[in-house]
């Protein structure tokens, strides 16, 4: 079980790119031998800027909801586990639509791999594994307490997509959380990126 | 309140898993001539095998009524029902030898967990390939009139061949039980050995539906082979006994068949059509992403995944200029939300506002200048 007076914090414009995360989510017992953390680019002919992205462990799963094979179980602690092994049948209705971009399907495997939090280690009381190597601290695990000590910024739990609110465990921070977070596609289209 | 009402129960899966067991119960009586060769020692059996289907047809038909599984239920169906089925059979077939009975998905995950599998998966094909036909009695072991030296095998009550008690074919089919025993045994302990050195096994596993069916598919075999035991070397002493913890513990892995890990047993051909589903996508093509302009999605996948959101209520998660969710690939979804959190900052975060800036350059012990 997680602890539940931790959280995990997530602040993409910390990232530096050093990809520490990439390498150390491959070391996670769940996944061992594959990343699961997600490091793009977010325009790498006029940026530097790197996105580091883990699971947001949603409070009603949308990847959950679409599963055919009821595969994808989110614990009691709120963690959204990877697709159970002997369920999985690799369609990828979890992969298009996850709304952050999360899971992987490995064909060939025929099995979905995501983010766990590092059940692993979270259940016994470690942090996760890119949390504990991140230098800049984009990917904090810290008590719940604790974050308003350390950053200006607060996490930010909703999303909105369209009309569709998401709701999740793990947090983005911003200046105002009280407002859920609009992820528009106008964004990308027309913010040139 | 009726019962279906009391046990929270689905009226439409009901009926059709009610449905589905008399069907079964029809085929015994029939395969049985009536009853006719049905072996009252295997009776219990019968009764567990009959809750067995009952349970795992219920769960199986409530589960192809989730809206997701029912939009690959009915495209499989749709195509097995159309012409193409005279392509997609035998493409199915080949798919079912690779996948279903050789298993080669779970060899690509790791060759120990597919070592492991393939002897438990083999061993229960083979053991309920000829334990279901005994307790159905469709097939049926006798003495040869009153020549004890020699086995009359019937099937459906008709004879169907005779063959002395010290042949090899006796031997094969006195023990081709205690082979599948042998097969789950040496799979379940592989298996308990990977839980308990996998970190990642031991983190996320649960005792009820992880380890349980495990202990007991070894305590099946386990009781088996003691029967065969008792026989061989015992003199059949404590026969009695051993059978009825045979029994029972069949009579407990059946019972919780539709409840446990096993059920996956019946997902698992779901595969199959997912995999043709998958092929007909790819010969469609692929949209682009209206992000990045990449192709990512299979056309037949987009167009029901949007009537999927819209049965799960998730419709409104449109964009502005006509753009659906669906429509970003992955990387673009990932893109978007440092994007939004960006436009939200507006400044509030300049990770170099709190660094002095220095008038002079700063020069370091490797600067050439001096």
């Amino acid at each position: 079980m997680v602890p539940q007076d931790y959280g995990f914090f997530i602040d993409p414009q910390r990232c530096i790119g050093c990809r520490s995360c990439v390498g150390a989510c491959a070391e996670c017992g769940t996944h061992r031998g594959r990343s699961m953390i997600h490091l793009d680019e977010m325009d790498r002919f006029n940026s530097t800027q790197t996105v580091p992205t883990v699971c947001m462990h949603c409070e009603d799963p949308i990847c959950a909801q679409v599963c055919p094979s009821d595969a994808i179980k989110r614990s009691e602690d709120g963690v959204v586990h990877a697709a159970q092994k002997p369920r999985c049948i690799g369609c990828q209705n979890c992969e298009l639509s996850c709304p952050f971009g999360i899971p992987i399907v490995f064909s060939g495997l025929e099995q979905m791999l995501k983010c766990d939090l590092c059940y692993d280690r979270t259940s016994v009381g470690h942090k996760p594994m890119c949390a504990t190597v991140c230098p800049s601290q984009a990917l904090l695990f810290v008590r719940k307490d604790e974050v308003a000590n350390l950053r200006k910024n607060k996490p930010l739990r909703d999303f909105l997509i369209g009309a569709v609110h998401v709701k999740t465990k793990n947090a983005l921070m911003v200046p105002d959380p009280e407002t859920p977070l609009h992820l528009d596609a106008a964004l990308l289209i027309d913010g040139g990126y | 309140m009726s019962l279906s009402d009391r046990l929270d129960l689905e009226p439409r899966p009901l009926i059709r898993a009610a449905l589905t067991t008399l069907v079964v119960c029809g085929a015994v009586a029939l395969g049985s001539r009536w009853g006719r060769w049905l072996d009252p020692a295997l009776l219990g059996y019968l009764l567990a095998t009959l809750f067995a289907c009952f349970g795992v047809a219920y769960r199986y038909f409530t589960w192809i009524e989730r809206p997701a599984t029912r939009m690959y239920f009915q495209h499989t169906v749709g195509t097995l029902l159309s012409p193409k089925a005279f392509k997609a059979l035998p493409r199915m077939a080949v798919l079912a030898l690779d996948q279903m009975f050789l298993q080669r998905f779970i060899e690509k995950r790791s060759l120990r967990r597919w070592g492991a599998h393939a002897l438990i998966a083999w061993g229960c094909m083979l053991g309920f390939a000829v334990t279901i036909p005994l307790v159905f009695g469709w097939i049926r072991f006798t003495s040869e009139g009153l020549n004890s030296a020699r086995y009359q095998a019937w099937l459906f009550g008709f004879p169907a061949g005779s063959f002395p008690l010290d042949s090899f074919m006796a031997f094969c089919s006195f023990h081709v039980l205690d082979l599948a025993a042998f097969m789950v045994i040496a799979g379940c302990v592989l298996s308990l050995i990977r839980r308990k050195q996998d970190e990642g096994d031991t983190a996320t596993q649960r005792f009820d539906l992880d380890l349980l069916p495990l202990v007991l598919l070894i305590a099946v075999s386990m009781t088996g082979l003691m029967l065969t035991a008792s026989e061989k070397w015992l003199q059949g002493r404590n026969f009695a006994t051993l059978s009825f913890l045979h029994e029972l513990t069949v009579i407990l892995m059946l019972l919780g068949l539709p409840f446990g890990k096993l059920f996956h047993v019946i997902q698992r051909p779901a595969q199959l059509g997912v995999t043709l589903y998958k092929a007909e996508g790819e010969a469609e093509g692929r949209l682009a992403c209206k992000g990045c302009g990449t192709p990512f999605i299979r056309a037949n996948q987009r167009r029901d995944l949007g009537a999927l959101w819209k049965e799960l209520d998730l419709d409104g998660a449109q964009h502005g200029g006509g753009v659906h969710h669906l429509d970003l690939c992955p990387r673009c979804k990932r893109r978007l939300v440092a994007k939004a959190q960006g436009e939200r900052l507006q400044g509030a975060f300049d990770p170099f506002a709190t660094i002095p800036v220095h008038a002079e350059p700063i020069l370091d012990s490797t600067s050439m200048k001096s």
